[in-house]
């Protein structure tokens, strides 16, 4: 944990950031043995800093799991998740999450919503130390002037925007998301992860997304993991070379095309032998 | 998407959907006001018609419109001049509201230690379902006998009767929180007592608000009902009394002036709710355009 402070901001270069691993996830398995099921089989992955790994992969095959033993939201069977050095084995500050719905809260304004995260571990006060740090990162989503608005006058687009700012705020060294514009429409599902894409290179983030959308996990990632049912295990790691920024465009290039058949390919061998096994 | 140059949505544009949605049926093109005074006076008409049709003899068991609003007016001076009526009002008035706040207040606690602790759902919510399936009112002798004739027992009636609908609601709103906000909550190591404070009664408070509403009217229930098994000097009392002695007229009028009260504490109840439950209103949850 010690590179990733002082590293030189890159953000608008296209050269690949310098390899300093964040996250290393080794042999990690999970058996629910109330329903006997092994959701996770020996699954290692290594993220390196300001990387963008998609994982895609059919209903049950863990990739929800994978994310929540990350976050430490439930503990693994066996192996172990390594973040900034330190097995994670329980939430940490160091870990933002964002889910499929904003989850924000209706009787707070979107400041008081982005700064949640900051008053829980430090209370009130030290919340209301960081409004100018909170107002930075509304205006970084684009929605400067939002700030004393409540969640029901915002699209649902803007309130995953907010969401992005809650799980900003603290600064996490891991950006954890899971299916994050799935609850959207299609055209601001593509607007959304164009901004998702700036903000991450804004913030040189390290970005974890589970999603269920073959373009979607393209699109965003450097790496696209693929991963088959019954165990869940890794069936394939697609690398995604298409320079940045992309465009949305860029989705209707052969390249693209290429990729997304690579993925899509791979998806039906692991179901194929998923389902054999 | 939006661009965020533009303000906020208002609420107007709702309304206007609303609006679309309902123009095809006439009774949306009367004012509401209207149609509620036409529908009153209906009624007022069908009870004075069925009184006026009553064989002689047995008038005396349905007062008519007439009667009643005249006994109301003597029923009004009584209360406005400190008589006896008076008295029996603010009996009741404190029976229903020292037995509401205790049901409310005693229904909350048990309501969350029910919806928040393992104990409480698996052992004290069966218990509590199997108590309310009981007739309550069967229990207002006992109450009598153990409180006696006073307001103590209707007070403990009005209690008994009203906190099962705020324990159930509030168990049920703590329920009702969203999963995945419960996880993001654990994410940000909140102890359970944040999660508690910051989550979980917040978003119950619209339930909260619905059993404490079905309380106020229960509330009411129970104090008569007290006063009809236990005496004193209540409302319940005087208009067993005149009902004994076959004077409806009084009794209706008396009949007002319970549901005033149960308005007023039921209103209370609702304005509370308003002034608190300003995020939570049935729009905001529809999904709302993305455009």
């Amino acid at each position: 944990m010690t590179e990733s402070t002082d590293r030189v901001d890159r953000a608008g270069q296209e050269s690949r950031p310098v390899n300093a691993e964040v996250a290393r996830i080794t042999d990690l398995s999970k058996t629910f043995h109330r329903r006997g099921v092994k959701a996770l089989d020996a699954v290692n992955l290594t993220l390196d800093h300001g990387t963008f790994t998609s994982v895609i992969g059919p209903s049950g095959c863990g990739k929800s799991t994978l994310l929540k033993i990350m976050a430490g939201l439930i503990p693994a069977t066996s192996g172990e998740v390594l973040l900034q050095g330190r097995p994670v084995t329980g939430p940490r500050q160091d870990i933002g999450i964002m889910f499929q719905q904003p989850t924000l809260l209706p009787w707070r304004t979107t400041l008081q919503n982005v700064l949640l995260p900051i008053e829980i571990r430090s209370g009130s006060d030290a919340a209301q130390a960081r409004s100018a740090e909170a107002l930075q990162l509304l205006e970084l989503v684009g929605l400067e002037g939002f700030d004393h608005v409540y969640p029901h006058e915002l699209s649902g687009g803007m309130a995953q925007r907010v969401a992005i700012c809650r799980m900003l705020v603290t600064g996490p060294a891991i950006l954890l998301l899971d299916e994050p514009f799935g609850a959207l429409d299609e055209l601001t599902r593509e607007y959304m992860n164009v901004e998702l894409q700036r903000i991450c290179r804004e913030r040189d983030a390290t970005s974890f997304m589970v999603t269920h959308a073959i373009p979607e996990a393209v699109f965003l990632a450097d790496r696209v993991v693929v991963m088959s049912v019954r165990p869940g295990r890794i069936a394939e790691v697609v690398d995604v070379d298409l320079p940045r920024p992309r465009t949305l465009d860029m989705m209707t290039t052969p390249e693209f095309g290429g990729l997304v058949r690579r993925v899509r390919h791979s998806l039906n061998m692991g179901t194929e032998v998923g389902g054999q096994a | 998407m939006t661009q965020t140059t533009q303000g906020p949505p208002g609420r107007a544009e709702m309304s206007d959907a609303e609006e679309l949605w309902y123009s095809g049926k006439w009774i949306d093109r009367v004012p509401q006001w209207v149609s509620i005074t036409v529908l009153g006076l209906a009624m007022l008409g069908l009870w004075w018609l069925i009184a006026e049709l009553m064989p002689q003899n047995l008038r005396i068991l349905l007062a008519g419109p007439a009667d009643t609003f005249e006994e109301l007016w003597d029923t009004t001076k009584n209360i406005v001049t400190g008589g006896h009526i008076a008295e029996g009002l603010w009996i009741t008035t404190q029976e229903v509201v020292l037995g509401f706040l205790a049901a409310a207040t005693l229904g909350f606690l048990l309501g969350v230690v029910v919806g928040e602790t393992r104990l409480g759902k698996r052992a004290v919510m069966p218990y509590l379902v199997a108590l309310n399936a009981l007739p309550k009112v069967a229990f207002a002798p006992v109450f009598v006998a153990w409180f006696g004739f006073g307001v103590n027992s209707k007070i403990v009636m009005a209690l008994f009767i009203a906190f099962f609908p705020v324990i159930v609601d509030t168990a049920a709103g703590l329920y009702s929180v969203d999963a995945d906000t419960v996880m993001l909550f654990q994410s940000m190591e909140s102890s359970r007592w944040q999660t508690l404070r910051k989550l979980k009664l917040p978003s119950a408070l619209p339930f909260i608000f619905a059993g404490l509403k079905t309380a106020a009217v229960f509330s009411v229930v129970g104090a008569v009902v007290g006063e009809y098994l236990g005496g004193g000097h209540g409302l319940g009392e005087l208009i067993r009394l005149s009902a004994q002695t076959l004077r409806i007229d009084r009794v209706f009028a008396l009949i007002v002036y319970l549901g005033i009260l149960g308005l007023l504490l039921f209103g209370l109840v609702a304005w509370a709710e308003k002034k608190l439950l300003f995020w939570h209103k049935s729009e905001i949850f529809e999904i709302q355009g993305t455009g």
